[in-house]
């Protein structure tokens, strides 16, 4: 898919979430050069293509997986405990990993269990075990997602002596954050690594970081470059809204964007539009803090709240999370972006505009890297 | 030990520089089986305590994880809480390649008296 660049300052959306259709800036724009884009593209090409997935694993590198068997509850209370998001999952009956358990996971427990209708309860939480949920997960998720096909039965994974545009390719086109890098090299399946796209930008950023003319498209401001999801003007007609929540909208509201708009973070936002904080897929697991998902019901308890029980999380086990929502201008060149995006933990940046802090965008690490890979 | 071979040879013996014969004390020394053998030896080497895997993942923030000691490598670890637990963490570091990868699996306690499924 080629972008479109019209003549007159303005871009098209090219992601995930909407499509943005054209809209004209006050000042000028820099317009950008097709040359220069193919240019950093085949470069950045030629790099992913020549690096393996050896060079994502830390130096010493820890690495979790749960047992199938465990049950639901215990598996998110280790999660939160270790201050994880997502973790392989071994059956030993195999002998082999056989999936990963992520924050989508207990999004839909969370839903199941406010629903009436559904068979689990909260106490089967503590005998339901992971394989049984994944099993029952089917059903559940053909009913959201028109194409069953989001989330496949088998393990997507990668070999460590698989490139890095490999690795890459498979979480965009299997929209999944994480990949277990295991090696097969032995008798017994070692897991290695929990990829993610943030491994692959900074191996990206350090290779290109003495070099930076190799890729011109670095010094252009992203507001030129056809990447990332803009809040559309007035007057524009769009396809899907640009999602946002202010602070007293309810969980549940915020989960449902969660799983069926397919985005994974939802600013948070004043009466202004300003930015005040983004919840994402992964705070979910703050919920599991002192068995707050059993007192609560998704309805009554308002995103505000939610996020205090994650501020109180970082604090209680003491992880160092930095700050939670990550801006960036739209006067921003790309090679900012990319360094930030490349920080542990930021999957995306909000754009903002100067001062009033008024959310104009969002760019996230799967819009950077279909722009990158083309 | 009898040092008259070496007058035996043609090398010429100066007078005052003979080799003096060992002590005979220096061969009654008493066997010691001391207190010290009273003690067992450790069930473990103690350089084994030194693992890395209690250290927190936190996906790879400001302090990485160090670098296990080449000596706790490939060596089964379990988690050591309190005893009535229905999860058990096990966890052992190994190399690959240059570089090391320390891994830790949950897994459910199977209770006693339970039929194994």
């Amino acid at each position: 898919m080629i972008p479109r660049f019209p003549e007159t300052p303005g871009i098209s959306g090219d992601s995930m979430e909407i499509d943005g259709d054209p809209f004209h800036h006050s000042e000028p724009v820099p317009k950008i050069l097709q040359a220069d884009v193919d240019l950093s593209r085949h470069r950045i090409s030629v790099f992913l293509s020549t690096h393996t997935a050896y060079e994502l694993l830390p130096e010493s590198g820890k690495v979790v997986a749960l047992d199938v068997s465990l049950p639901v509850k215990q598996a998110f209370h280790i999660l939160y405990e270790q201050g994880i998001s997502v973790a392989p999952l071994w059956d030993h009956t195999v002998g082999r990993f056989v999936g990963i358990l992520s924050p989508l996971d207990f999004i839909l427990i969370l839903r199941e269990l406010g629903n009436h209708g559904s068979d689990l309860t909260e106490e089967e939480l503590e005998t339901h075990a992971i394989s049984a949920w994944k099993e029952g997960k089917l059903q559940l998720t053909r009913k959201f997602d028109g194409n069953g096909s989001l989330h496949p039965r088998r393990l997507i994974e990668a070999g460590p002596h698989d490139s890095l545009k490999e690795v890459a390719l498979k979480l965009l086109q299997n929209k999944v954050a994480s990949v277990p890098i295991i090696s097969h090299d032995g008798t017994v399946p070692q897991l290695l690594h929990l990829a993610s796209l943030t491994g692959v930008l900074k191996c990206i950023c350090r290779h290109f970081k003495h070099s930076p003319a190799s890729l011109p498209i670095l010094q252009q401001p992203i507001c030129s470059i056809p990447l990332g999801t803009w809040v559309p003007k007035i007057g524009e007609s769009n396809g899907r809204p640009f999602a946002m929540l202010r602070p007293n909208a309810s969980l549940s509201d915020a989960l449902s964007l969660l799983v069926q708009a397919e985005v994974s973070a939802v600013p948070i936002v004043d009466d202004n539009d300003s930015l005040l904080d983004i919840y994402s897929r992964s705070d979910i697991t703050a919920l599991a803090k002192d068995r707050a998902y059993a007192q609560i019901h998704l309805n009554e308890l308002s995103i505000h709240q939610a996020l205090q029980l994650t501020q109180e999380a970082s604090a209680t086990y003491g992880f160092f999370n930095g700050q939670r929502c990550h801006m960036c201008l739209r006067s921003d060149p790309l090679h900012k972006v990319m360094d930030r995006l490349a920080i542990p933990g930021v999957r995306r940046l909000v754009i903002v505009e100067a001062g009033s802090k008024r959310v104009e965008g969002i760019i996230s690490l799967t819009d950077l890297f279909k722009f990158l890979l083309g | 030990m009898n040092n008259n071979h070496s007058q035996d040879q043609e090398t010429p013996v100066v007078a005052g520089f003979e080799v003096p014969r060992s002590p005979d004390a220096s061969y009654n020394n008493v066997y010691t089986a001391s207190e010290d053998d009273g003690r067992d030896p450790p069930v473990v080497p103690q350089h084994l305590q030194h693992t890395v895997l209690s250290y927190p993942t936190n996906g790879g923030l400001a302090t990485p994880l160090p670098d296990p000691q080449h000596v706790v490598l490939n060596h089964l670890y379990i988690e050591n809480r309190e005893a009535p637990r229905s999860v058990v963490a096990l966890g052992f570091s190994h190399r690959f390649r240059a570089k090391f990868v320390n891994v830790v699996l949950y897994k459910p306690v199977q209770r006693r008296g339970s039929a194994n499924t």
